[in-house]
């Protein structure tokens, strides 16, 4: 019985001593975690976290305060709202991903998406265009004016092909 | 000096001028005189932008402060390495210094050429002495870096006035990087114009062929090889001295320069389309007016103040200037294409969806996706400043997340590309070629797994720089083999033999290699660890497997600075790596500025990163901010294979000196020299 209990002290002993170090690291985690979403407000453009330029007079101030909401228990929905309404929207390391914002999230996978199709599109249609033949006013020339024809200079390439590929 | 630098400068516009006017006359009368003397007023323009540029560098070195750019750049204790790099700190001087180096490949274009190409050089003159209008207008009417200080005196009137010193140069500048940094990258910026004087020349003159690209091959690769030394050494001087742990923090002045490398990179890969099978012609030259226009695009985004970024220059009424410029190329760009697209018209169809065709179709694609991507996310908070209320900033983790899917894509298709066949690829020969690459992907992935380099990204990222580099180990093999078989050499020397002989193709597939230890490196970014923490004198502070320990500390007084210097020993375990001293430098003039000084201990596994963050303002002791930052040193060594690569992609191939020879021989048939010996067509398609 004894033992048990001493086993239950050394336990709550050990828990005491351990989990204030382990929120403490918690807590810093969540302040470099929710710092990495917000710019120092120097004008450097560094994440916050990050920012540590000599002469730097924002991040330090910045860091004290989001450390005071995290130990308080604040929610990041909370935070954020915090820094936008002290630092304006500029704070964002990354645009919000709803509103007007969204365009810059979405643009990307637009662009892809357009290219792709046009790509696509691209290669149908040079996989459908039959073979050009013969001379025409387009085709190169040679230093003496005489025209090459499409012919020549799909064997002249083919030629070439052979020689410097696989 | 000041006057004769004016006066050189204004001396050089005009002559400009003449290059340019001179050169549509001479386009329009086909006179040779005219031909003749536009092509000299053109060296003439060169020269003169040479001497200014001297003369402005000698007022530097004497230390003349009269003059309003050497008082706001440079002071006396500024050593005589920085007095070279002050030319290029400021904005009138960096303008002065774009001038001259754009003076160096027109000149070089310009005599180079100067007997050959008759119906095509015309019309590159005249659009160089176009863009160097567009400097030099800038030079002499709206940045003079020779602008002389000037007091009111007790009756009103302006007089000369010189101060004693000047403010000196930006700390942040006074670092050897910076010295070769910029004249690197603008030296990649001005390159690319040559490429694109000949392709607008080119479409202008409706000039057969691909000749243009023939001809400006290696000017383009020049000015890409530059543009990659100046984004790598930009890279590794922002992670050697801001101090913040990286390298690479997508600023829009570092965006503005992948920018032009991303189209400049996309042209590199879809002219041998055009070279190979004529196709793409639009495209290619279209992606080399954009490559000039994004290079245009990013000295205006450095210099107006569109965008803030802590690398920009003072802002300035430029802005306008530039965007005029830009939409004036555009038009004409656009003017041109309209008239003479037919010229433009591809010669040949596509075989296969898998072909080498259809590869460089999507890796185009990427490239310029990419490119779209960052230009919209740089431009972004501009943008909302437009359509709302507020200016919402675009920071890293938005480029990160949209940039490594790209990255890796493109990382694939590096691979992809050399294993599939010019026009069509058969399944047997998919199966075949892409097996070991597989396999080799896999192996480095289970290793760095087993390394404890567990991230998804970080492992599909070393999956295939391990397939890539098979496919890159492959290719050498397969050709080197076949020459060892023939000549009895070894491996090596056969492999030797083998990059000597088709320079293009296998300084390309060094290009890719080094390109793979980039991405090495940067696959380590996802486990960049820090850790900061007030030390005093013989405390220590862990970080990963090492032990930090600050020794003790001192002052270091300098010429142009006095440093505080913490003197930290690095153990592994309870053996002594090395000593590290990270300073803080206190600069003269600039209302001492200071400056950080970060100690790194580097291997291919990690940097040990160590900055002197200043003094806790409540104990008066030192901080220190130490990061582990693992696999940095592979982009370095990357950096230096891609610069290896493009060097030997510039060397002539060893069989075109049979070519000369061969070329001297007449004729025999009506399809011209240039399809008749074999030799010739090696040289021309390599």
């Amino acid at each position: 019985m004894i033992k048990r209990r001493s086993l239950f002290v050394l336990a709550l002993v050990v828990a005491l001593g351990v989990l204030p170090l382990v929120a403490q690291q918690q807590q810093a985690d969540r302040v470099k975690a929710i710092g990495g979403k917000f710019l120092c407000m120097c004008g450097c453009g560094q994440i916050l976290t990050q920012c540590n330029h000599v002469g730097c007079t924002m991040s330090a101030a910045m860091l004290k305060e989001l450390g005071q909401w995290v130990n308080r228990g604040d929610s990041e929905a909370t935070i954020t709202q915090a820094f936008v309404q002290e630092f304006g929207t500029t704070v964002y390391a990354e645009p919000p991903k709803s509103g007007f914002s969204l365009i810059a999230w979405a643009m990307p996978a637009v662009y892809f998406v357009v290219g792709a199709v046009l790509v696509l599109f691209v290669i149908s249609k040079w996989r459908k265009r039959p073979q050009a033949a013969g001379v025409d006013a387009a085709a190169p020339v040679t230093a003496s004016g005489a025209k090459i024809s499409q012919e020549a200079m799909e064997r002249g390439r083919a030629q070439a092909a052979r020689e410097t590929e696989d | 000096m000041d006057v004769f630098g004016s006066f050189t400068l204004l001396l050089a516009f005009v002559c400009a001028v003449y290059a340019f006017v001179g050169g549509i006359a001479a386009i329009l009368t086909r006179h040779p005189l005219l031909v003749k003397s536009a092509r000299q007023a053109g060296i003439a323009t060169c020269a003169l932008i040479f001497i200014g540029t001297f003369s402005l560098e000698y007022l530097l070195f004497s230390d003349n402060f009269s003059v309003a750019y050497v008082v706001s750049h440079s002071n006396r204790d500024l050593s005589a390495f920085y007095k070279i790099a002050a030319l290029w700190s400021g904005q009138e001087g960096s303008l002065l210094f774009w001038s001259f180096l754009l003076a160096v490949y027109v000149i070089s274009v310009l005599i180079a050429y100067r007997h050959k190409n008759g119906e095509l050089m015309p019309y590159v003159g005249v659009i160089l002495a176009g863009v160097q209008i567009f400097f030099l207008t800038l030079n002499n009417f709206v940045e003079s870096p020779f602008r002389t200080l000037a007091a009111v005196n007790a009756s009103g009137a302006l007089e000369p006035f010189v101060r004693m010193d000047g403010n000196g140069l930006n700390p942040l500048l006074q670092y050897p990087e910076m010295v070769i940094h910029p004249p690197n990258l603008y030296s990649g910026y001005t390159g690319f114009t040559i490429p694109f004087a000949f392709a607008l020349a080119a479409l202008l003159a409706r000039y057969p062929g691909e000749k243009w690209i023939h001809l400006t091959r290696k000017w383009t690769m020049i000015a890409w090889c530059f543009q990659s030394i100046g984004i790598l050494l930009g890279a590794h001087w922002a992670y050697a001295v801001l101090g913040w742990g990286g390298y690479w923090g997508w600023d829009p002045v570092e965006n503005a320069s992948l920018l032009p490398w991303l189209t400049g990179t996309a042209f590199l890969h879809s002219v041998m389309m055009q070279e190979k099978r004529g196709m793409m012609k639009v495209w290619n030259v279209w992606l080399v007016f954009c490559t000039f226009l994004l290079c245009i695009m990013g000295t205006f985004l450095t210099r107006s103040g569109v965008v803030s970024s802590v690398h920009a220059f003072a802002n300035s009424q430029i802005g306008p200037w530039f965007v005029s410029f830009m939409l004036l190329t555009l038009v004409v760009c656009f003017v041109a294409y309209v008239k003479n697209h037919d010229y433009l018209k591809s010669e040949n169809q596509l075989d296969s969806m898998i072909s080498r065709e259809s590869s460089f179709l999507f890796n185009n694609l990427l490239f310029l996706v990419a490119c779209i991507a960052v230009l919209s996310g740089t431009l972004f908070p501009v943008f909302t400043e437009w359509f709302t209320p507020s200016r919402i900033s675009v920071g890293a983790p938005f480029f990160n997340k949209i940039m490594i899917p790209i990255g890796l894509a493109l990382l694939f298709l590096t691979g992809v590309g050399p294993l599939l066949a010019w026009r069509k690829t058969s399944t047997d020969s998919l199966k075949r070629n892409f097996t070991w690459p597989l396999v080799a992907g896999a192996i480095t992935a289970v290793l760095a797994y087993v390394l404890e380099y567990r991230n998804a990204f970080s492992l599909v990222c070393l999956f295939l720089c391990g397939f890539v580099f098979w496919t890159i180990v492959m290719e050498f093999y397969r050709g080197a083999k076949v020459i060892a078989a023939r000549s009895g050499m070894s491996m090596m020397m056969s492999a030797h033999e083998l990059a000597m002989r088709n320079t293009r193709r296998y300084g390309g597939y060094v290009v890719h290699f080094g390109m793979v230890l980039i991405f090495i490196g940067l696959a380590g970014a996802a486990f960049n660890t820090d850790v900061q923490k007030t030390i005093n004198i013989g405390e220590s502070m862990k970080l990963g497997p090492y032990t930090l320990v600050l020794q003790s500390a001192d002052t270091k007084p300098e010429k142009n600075y006095t440093a505080e210097r913490m003197i930290v020993e690095v153990l592994k375990g309870n053996k002594q790596i090395m000593m590290l001293y990270p300073e803080k430098r206190a600069f003269q003039g600039r209302d001492q500025q200071n400056g950080t000084m970060v100690a790194i201990y580097s291997t291919l596994r990690e940097d040990v990163y160590v900055v002197f963050a200043g003094m806790d303002p409540d104990t008066n002791l030192p901080v220190i901010h130490a990061f582990l930052n693992p696999l940095v040193k592979w982009i370095w060594l990357g950096g230096v294979w891609v610069v290896m690569g493009t060097l030997l992609a510039l060397m002539p191939n060893r069989r075109a000196a049979l070519v000369i020879a061969g070329a001297t021989q007449p004729a025999a048939s009506p399809v011209a020299p240039a399809l008749n010996p074999s030799v010739t067509l090696r040289e021309r398609h390599d």
